[in-house]
């Protein structure tokens, strides 16, 4: 990988996924489950959970790149705009940093959904084994 | 910068990656005698003190350090 070189991935918020990450961490807060009580607070739908990008992110991590031999050292996510079922979202992601030192590579990216917006972006610190 | 500017921001590095406010850096501290400095931490630790004093090693000059002194020294050498 090359400093500057920039990865994209593109994913959907199933209705697998949304199911696939409650069932698996029982995360039933109404903002994510009720549509009456996240339109209470302004949103036209239930809102996805945040951590679903978290999970698109460690799929491009661990998939998406050109060497499988990673383990991710570090990663923080800002989130701008909510995320609603079935939406597409892109993930961009440049090289921003090379530690040759240490194997160890920073990654800032971004998430943008289908209109374009941004929905949230971050820096994911990677190591190559 | 003078030496001890820089074993004072290093130290401070280490106890801010380490999560361990105890550590007082000497210049034979290695490895071996702090508990929290295992292998992933060494990453994290060569990262954050490249990123703080804007400098890059190479894996022959880290691998080639024999405690935090020599370190300290190499940071100084690569800030001239």
């Amino acid at each position: 990988m090359l400093l500057h070189q920039i990865f994209t991935a593109t994913y959907t918020v199933t209705e697998q996924v949304y199911k696939g990450f409650i069932s698996t961490f029982a995360d039933n807060n109404p903002l994510h489950t009720d549509a009456a009580f996240a339109k209470q607070y302004g949103m036209p739908q239930v809102v996805m959970h945040g951590n679903i990008l978290n999970g698109f992110l460690s799929h491009f991590i661990g998939e998406e790149l050109p060497q499988k031999n990673v383990i991710i050292h570090s990663q923080t996510i800002n989130y701008y705009l909510p995320v609603f079922l079935n939406d597409t979202v892109t993930l961009q992601a440049e090289v921003a940093e090379i530690h040759q030192a240490v194997h160890a590579i920073l990654f800032k990216f971004m998430f943008r959904n289908q209109a374009g917006k941004r929905v949230a972006k971050g820096m994911v610190q990677i190591g190559l084994l | 910068m003078t030496q001890q500017e820089i074993k004072d921001q290093v130290q401070a590095i280490f106890i801010d990656i380490t999560d361990n406010p105890t550590i007082v850096l000497q210049d034979a501290t290695t490895s071996d005698d702090i508990e929290e400095w295992d292998s992933l931490t060494h990453i994290q630790l060569v990262v954050a003190i490249e990123k703080h004093f804007n400098v890059s090693f190479t894996a022959e000059e880290i691998g080639g350090y024999a405690n935090v002194g020599e370190m300290c020294v190499g940071i100084e050498q690569k800030l001239m």
